[in-house]
């Protein structure tokens, strides 16, 4: 659904997007990581054909970027930074303009919007001006409106950005719900349990693109395996019978516990733990050691600085 | 790509019912649309029903009659004649005024409401925004000054002597209006977008536009002060000038207004 080959962007000899080489498949949910300044927004503006590109290709929805700009314009849409809502206008004028923008056929146009804004749960504020509305209430309205047309790509920019815990709720709910629907969703965002919960894959970037893949391949490969062991007593011996088996990678030993890395947990933690047992051990505990989505972005944010 | 000369009337007509529709909200837009023109309309009728009484004592008529732009007139006639040229010059400052008040609130508008991203995201040409923007600060500001010419050469006729009113409806003053007035708006509007790319404060953009009605007012009051009436020459030449500005001053605007420049570099 997305497809870039070298996408580069410079503002005055600056390299924002260096040659990002990127695929995102039809209806998945793609989150794009990466600190402020790597250029997230520019490659969603390259993307969205709000800029053009200094060299590479790109193709969106099968349009080529630079050539059929007001193709992309018309199958995707798109949640900038900050809502950037007409605050004089009341909350259906200012989607039935843009739907009007998007040559939505007006019968398709009001059920679109009454439909938008009864998910959102503002029909009863429609004809309010949108500079009464909260934060949250504007953030629904920035999402329906990049939803106004039906676009096959959708580009969120940080969408739950100075959201209470509810209403980011609400927007992670209404984000699975597009995913179930089909859309191709393009995500950038700070919030790693977001992009944890809510993302099929994730590429992360620093001018670069650094990585992509989903977070379960991140993880192993960047960490391996590990299960945590607590028994009541560790004894050498219990370390040197865990060592003895084929399969663990390593044995580390810290606050009471043993974290032990092997490939397999299924098949190999019930013999772990008749080793222990048979060892003298008393197992109170027996959990997956589980590195956090920051652990990874962290991970891989330093081999990206590392790797220049 | 996209061309200028592309044009999609629907779409400027999106534009253009957006834009009115914050303007008749905007409470300073609309004092300003509609008290300028009442102020430029009721100043000269006043002057004209002051004046035009058979007690009303007028300095300097002699002098004024003896100019040779006055020869052979009534030195009434001829002293209301010099002062109303200079009311006059007030209706070509209308389509200079009211324009940059709409189209400042217009550009800075958008930047303080963050609105320019996902508008420039939908399927419109710059070409068609631009055009919607400006018909919206056009439109208004050349039919309030139309109106309120109409309003003033109809009153003043029950007024001043028919010499006079000849003089206000005469065809310099009428294709100055006319012709000249719409040159006038263009050449504000297109500043308010220059000067409003560089600036977020509406206020300080009014200011620096509003120096646009300086020219007129340097033409205008030195030709009162020397007794000199507009002639035809004088028109054609200002006509000539104003035009050759208009042509300057819309292609740096075009220039700055690109997707692209607008994002990354209005301020």
């Amino acid at each position: 659904m997305i497809h870039t080959e070298g996408l580069t962007k410079t503002f005055d000899g600056r390299i924002a997007v260096d040659a990002i080489n990127l695929d995102v498949k039809e209806g998945e949910v793609f989150g794009f990581l990466g600190p402020n300044g790597a250029g997230k927004t520019t490659t969603v503006r390259l993307l969205s054909c709000l800029i053009g590109p200094t060299s590479g290709r790109a193709w969106v929805n099968g349009f080529e970027v630079g050539k059929q700009d007001m193709d992309i314009r018309r199958s995707v849409g798109i949640l900038t930074e900050t809502p950037g809502l007409y605050d004089r206008l009341s909350a259906e004028k200012n989607l039935i303009i843009f739907a009007d923008l998007y040559e939505v056929p007006p019968d398709v146009r009001d059920k679109q919007v009454r439909r938008y804004l009864e998910m959102m749960g503002l029909w009863d504020r429609r004809n309010e001006m949108v500079a009464g509305f909260s934060k949250g209430m504007k953030q629904k309205m920035a999402i329906a409106r990049a939803l106004i047309h039906n676009p096959k790509v959708l580009f969120l920019d940080e969408p739950t950005a100075s959201l209470d815990p509810e209403a980011s709720r609400v927007v992670h709910e209404f984000i699975q719900g597009l995913r179930s629907e089909g859309h191709t969703i393009f995500l950038c965002t700070h919030n790693l349990d977001e992009a944890d919960r809510l993302c099929d894959r994730i590429g992360v970037m620093k001018q670069k693109l650094i990585t992509v893949d989903s977070q379960a391949n991140l993880r192993r490969s960047l960490y391996g395996r590990k299960v945590v062991l607590q028994v009541t007593s560790i004894t050498p011996e219990i370390i040197a019978a865990i060592k003895a088996l084929p399969f663990v990678k390593a044995v580390d030993r810290s606050d009471g516990a043993l974290t032990i890395a092997l490939d397999k947990p299924e098949e190999q933690n019930p013999i772990l733990v008749r080793t222990v047992l048979q060892a003298g051990g008393e197992i109170q505990f027996l959990s997956e050691m589980k590195h956090s989505l920051e652990d990874i972005y962290f991970s891989l944010i330093g081999q990206g600085e590392a790797g220049g | 790509m996209e061309r200028w000369t592309q044009v999609n009337l629907f779409k400027v007509s999106v534009i253009l019912r957006k834009e009115w529709l914050e303007m008749f909200k905007n409470k300073y837009v609309m004092l300003m649309t509609t008290l300028l023109p009442l102020l430029f309309v009721v100043l000269p009728l006043g002057f004209l029903f002051i004046t035009g009484r058979p007690d009303a004592k007028m300095s300097g008529l002699e002098d004024i009659a003896n100019a040779p732009a006055f020869a052979g007139m009534d030195p009434r006639a001829a002293a209301q004649i010099l002062l109303i040229q200079q009311f006059m010059f007030y209706f070509l400052m209308m389509p200079l005024i009211i324009p940059v008040y709409v189209a400042s609130y217009s550009i800075i508008g958008e930047k303080q409401q963050h609105t320019l991203e996902p508008l420039l995201a939908t399927p419109i040409t710059v070409t068609d925004l631009l055009l919607g923007k400006a018909l919206s600060a056009f439109i208004p500001a050349i039919g309030v000054t139309w109106l309120a010419y109409l309003v003033y050469a109809v009153i003043a006729r029950f007024l001043t002597s028919f010499t006079v009113w000849k003089y206000i409806v005469s065809p310099i003053w009428v294709l100055a209006i006319v012709l000249l007035g719409p040159l006038l708006g263009i050449l504000a509007i297109n500043v308010g977008v220059i000067v409003s790319s560089r600036v977020n404060d509406v206020r300080l953009a009014e200011q620096i536009s509003g120096l646009l009605v300086l020219p007129v007012v340097l033409v205008g009051l030195p030709l009162t002060a020397a007794k000199i009436l507009v002639s035809w020459p004088m028109f054609v030449a200002g006509l000539a000038a104003v035009l050759a500005l208009d042509v300057v001053v819309l292609w740096i605007a075009v220039r700055l207004f690109k997707r692209e420049t607008i994002l990354t570099r209005w301020k």
